[in-house]
This record gives C-alpha cells, sequence and structure tokens, in this order.
C-alpha cells in the first residue's frame, strides 16, 4: 500500500511543480486570510481582555494551529476525499473499488497538493511567534504533548471528513459536502472556552472540533496538563473506528445500489 | 407598453426555469445555506460570551443576536456567486454559447438570483420567527414602516453586491485570477460590510474610511436599519443616497468591463 501511495504522491508532485505561480497565489492567499483572522481577534480584544479566559496570544498561538491544521486538510485530505462525490456521481469509483488496494485508504490518499504544505509551515510559524510574545518556552514534556495533541487532531479532522463524505453514497445530489466541513472548522478558530456552554458542549462530545485546535493549543500553552493530550488519542481512535464503521457501512449500501 | 410586458414574459419563463433547477439541488443549496447561517453564528457566540461581562459599547447579549440574526437575513438576499459561474464558463468555454443566446447572461444571472433569494428569504425568515417565539432575544420591534424601508435598502444592497460581484468575475476575460479579487473583497467585507461586528465597535478611522466605500451599503445599513440602530432621519438619507450611488457606479463599471470584456474574448477566440 505504502509503495502505491508513493507513486501516487510522485505523480502529484510532478503535476504541482508545472504550476509554480499556483504557488505563490496559494501562499499570498494564506497570509491574508490568516491577516484578517489575526484582525478578527483584534476587534474582539479591543472590546475584552480575554475570549473565555484566554489571552490575545493564547488565542493568536491557537489561530496557528487552526491554520496549520487547515492546510493540512488542504494538502492532503480535500484533493483526494473531496472528489469522492463526483467519483460516486460519475461511477469512477467502480474503477478504485475493482483495484487490489484499500478502497478508504486510496480514497483518501491518492492526491497530495504540495503547495499547501506551506500553510502548516506558516500557521506552525504563527504559533511560535504567539509562544514567543506569551514568553512560554515549552519544555520537553508539553512540546511532547503537543505533538501528540496536533496527531489527534489531524485523526479527528479526518474522521470527520469520511463521515461527512461517506454520506456521498446515499446523497449522491450533493456536489458541495465539503461546505459543512468548512462551516464547522469555522468554529475551530476560536477556544471553545469562547462559546455559550450548550455550543460547548456540541463541539466537544458531538461533533469533536475541540479536540483539533483547543487542545494542542491548550498543551503547548500550559493551560491544560500534559496528559490532556493522551485523552486526545483516546479521543482520536474512538473518532477513526467510528467513521471507519461508517464508511464500510455507506459502502455496503453502494455496492447494494450498483449491483 | 409591449416591451415591458415581452421582458416581464421573459423574465418569469427564466425564473420558473432556474426555480425548477434549484429543486434538483435543494439539498446542496441546503448546505451553502447551513455554511450561510454557521458563519454569523460563531461570531455571535464570541460576542455573546464578551458581552456576559456587561454591555459592549451599548451592545447588550440581545444586540447582538438580533444584529446577527439580521445580518444572516440580509445576507442571504444580498450573496453574489456569479462571478465563480462566469470565471469557470470563460476559461471552459462555455461562454460561447451563452453569448450566442437571444438574451444577455446577465439577465439569466438575475433571474438565478431572484428564484434563490425568493425561496433563502422565505426558509431563513421562517426559521427566525420560530427561533423569535423560543428566544425573546431575537425579537425585531414592530414597525412596519421601518421593515419596509429595510427591505428596500436590502434590494439595494443585493443590487449593489451583485453588480459588484459580475463586474468583478468578468475580468476572467483578461486573468485567471478574477474569484480570487472576489474572496479578496469578501475578506475586506468581514470587517467593512459588518460582518464580524456592528461597525460602531471598529476604530473611527476604520469605519470613516468604509463609509465612503461600498462595503457597509451592501451589508452593514440594511441590517441596521432592520434592527433598530439607525433612527435619525438624517443617516437614513444619507445611507439611500450611497446606495443609490454605489448601485450606479457598479453598474458602469459592469457595463464599461461587459463591453471591453466581449471584445477582447472575441479578439482571442479568433
Amino acid at each position: 500500500m505504502m509503495r502505491v501511495l508513493r507513486a501516487l504522491w510522485r505523480a502529484s508532485v510532478a503535476e504541482e511543480l508545472q504550476y509554480r505561480a499556483n504557488f505563490v497565489a496559494s501562499l499570498l492567499g494564506t497570509v491574508f486570510w490568516t491577516g484578517t483572522a489575526i484582525l478578527t481577534v483584534a476587534v474582539f480584544f479591543g472590546q475584552t481582555d480575554d475570549l473565555g479566559g484566554w489571552t490575545v496570544w493564547e488565542v493568536v498561538a491557537l489561530l496557528g494551529i487552526y491554520t496549520a491544521l487547515g492546510g493540512l486538510v488542504e494538502a492532503v485530505i480535500r484533493p483526494g476525499l473531496g472528489s469522492l462525490v463526483s467519483d460516486v456521481r460519475s461511477g469512477g469509483l467502480d474503477l478504485v473499488l475493482a483495484r487490489p488496494v484499500e478502497a478508504q485508504i486510496y480514497v483518501s490518499f491518492r492526491r497530495i497538493d504540495i503547495w499547501r504544505f506551506a500553510d502548516v509551515v506558516l500557521g506552525l510559524g504563527l504559533t511560535t511567534f504567539a509562544l514567543v510574545r506569551l514568553g512560554r518556552a515549552p519544555g520537553i514534556v508539553e512540546a511532547g504533548a503537543f505533538l501528540l495533541a496536533l496527531i489527534a487532531a489531524a485523526a479527528v479532522v479526518y474522521a470527520i471528513w469520511v463521515v461527512l463524505m461517506s454520506t456521498a453514497f446515499w446523497f449522491v445530489a450533493v456536489e458541495n459536502l465539503a461546505v459543512v466541513f468548512d462551516a464547522l472548522y469555522e468554529a475551530a478558530r476560536y477556544p471553545v472556552a469562547a462559546y455559550p456552554g450548550a455550543l460547548r458542549l456540541l463541539f466537544v462530545y458531538l461533533i469533536p472540533i475541540a479536540w483539533t485546535t483547543t487542545i494542542p493549543a491548550g498543551t503547548l500553552t500550559g493551560r491544560f496538563p500534559p496528559v490532556v493530550a493522551l485523552g486526545a488519542i483516546v479521543i482520536a481512535c474512538i473518532a477513526l473506528f467510528l467513521s471507519r464503521l461508517f464508511w464500510l457501512t455507506a459502502l455496503r449500501h453502494y455496492t447494494s445500489a450498483g449491483g | 407598453m409591449t416591451t415591458l410586458r415581452s421582458w416581464l414574459g421573459r423574465y418569469g419563463a427564466l425564473v420558473r426555469t432556474a426555480w425548477l433547477v434549484d429543486i434538483q439541488y435543494r439539498a446542496a443549496i441546503g448546505l451553502w445555506l447551513i455554511w450561510g447561517v454557521l458563519e454569523p453564528l460563531i461570531t455571535l457566540g464570541i460576542w455573546w460570551t464578551i458581552a456576559g461581562d456587561g454591555p459592549v459599547q451599548g451592545y447588550e447579549r440581545a444586540d447582538f443576536a438580533r444584529y446577527f440574526f439580521a445580518v444572516i437575513v440580509v445576507n442571504q438576499v444580498t450573496i453574489a456567486w456569479d462571478a465563480y459561474y462566469i470565471d469557470s464558463w470563460i476559461r471552459g468555454g462555455e461562454m460561447n454559447h451563452r453569448l450566442a443566446r437571444p438574451i444577455g447572461p446577465i439577465h439569466e444571472a438575475i433571474a438565478d438570483n431572484l428564484a434563490y433569494k425568493i425561496r433563502a428569504v422565505a426558509v431563513v425568515t421562517l426559521v427566525w420567527g420560530l427561533v423569535a417565539i423560543a428566544w425573546p432575544a431575537v425579537r425585531i420591534p414592530f414597525e412596519p414602516g421601518r421593515w419596509v424601508l429595510a427591505a428596500l435598502a436590502t434590494l439595494l444592497a443585493a443590487a449593489i453586491r451583485f453588480l459588484n460581484g459580475y463586474a468583478t468575475g468578468l475580468l476572467a476575460f483578461w486573468t485567471t485570477r478574477a474569484t480570487a479579487l472576489v474572496s479578496l473583497q469578501y475578506g475586506v467585507s468581514m470587517f467593512l460590510s459588518g460582518r464580524i461586528a456592528p461597525l460602531s465597535l471598529l476604530p473611527p478611522a476604520v469605519v470613516s474610511v468604509s463609509s465612503v466605500l461600498w462595503f457597509p451599503w451592501m451589508l452593514a445599513f440594511p441590517v441596521e436599519l432592520l434592527t433598530g440602530t439607525i433612527t435619525s432621519g438624517r443617516t437614513i438619507a444619507n445611507g439611500f443616497a450611497m446606495q443609490i450611488v454605489w448601485t450606479l457606479a457598479w453598474a458602469g463599471l459592469y457595463m464599461l468591463v461587459w463591453r471591453r470584456g466581449i471584445r477582447h474574448y472575441a479578439a482571442v477566440g479568433g
């Protein structure tokens, strides 16, 4: 499987390298949107000293993680999983299913957009800058906890995508399913503590968007004890497991419809 | 008179077609609607928390709730996506057979907008009404005269945003990054149109810059008219004047870009 993926990625990279102007455009876009996000935070902090107890640089550190994770989505998840809807509609998915590879992995990771990895670098850079402004150098334990929480966050985001895109097997006519993710991910821009109680419960338990940015940022700035990262890993495993079940159920539905 | 009637007939047919096409894609439209509703709601959530410690420059929690609910509705009426279609038509060549039709592409776009917006506004207003039964914070004061003015301002706002989006989209005749310019304007409108906060919460310098541009007249003005924030007759009159100025300005720019663009396009196509 790894060999197949490596070959696919090499092809993607070769293709993208032809469009170098896209790199500049995508970088400028990210800089612009991150700039508006920071200004938005500035507007909020013009009227208050804290968002749900988080100070301005803590929120900016979170914003960097939001940008980095968003970049990962654009680089790895959207190019492959994002076109599942049109694959189901056009029948192109049959060609995938007929191949002797694991379908979920193939569909998810068949394409990458290398330019968007720049967003990951940019986001982590912003987080580092915010840490400097906070005057905090995370220790080895905190850094490790952050890394674990970040991996868990990526897994949660991936699980949300799998569940969302699997619904394509039922709703073939919905070309823009990914918009739902964009709308939900919008909520990850701010720490969960900044939302009213009911929304907070929703983001922690039902749609686990809280685990994508709030937890990594919190472990990095020392707001949460490092052990929270282990909790994040458990949540990520549960999310991956449930999304896998959902995918398999959806796929069974597809074969029965197609045959 | 007969020309008017024939135009009404044409538009009737176009809107009906667009309406029926939309029905086929109702699930997809529903998802766009979710996006349009969630973004203001998230911002409202943050302001709700901030205003929990006391009013923010006179804005209580309920004021924020009313403001952002009005933003949701006005945004649905003024939302403009045409630039993205124009871009793909010009690049993919579909523009050719659209140009061959006996009626200009902009009329079809207007009809599409009417069909979408009638439906979206009906849905959003209905939901708002239901929410208002349970949640007094989002109730709008009962002042039919003000509602009529707000409706008028919303229509003008829709015209500005439509013409602005359409004219910007037509830049695709020359560049492949026309949609980036649309996104750029959207980013600016986060602040200058009052999407992120009521304009009075922004620095005064920003507000005075925005007031000479088209941004606040596309959203903030009708919203504040609806929520009852704007009361003085002079401010209302000034707002409508600015709306008319910017509608005419963008209509002029549209015509300019369209004529030049078509000439440019024909030159490239052979």
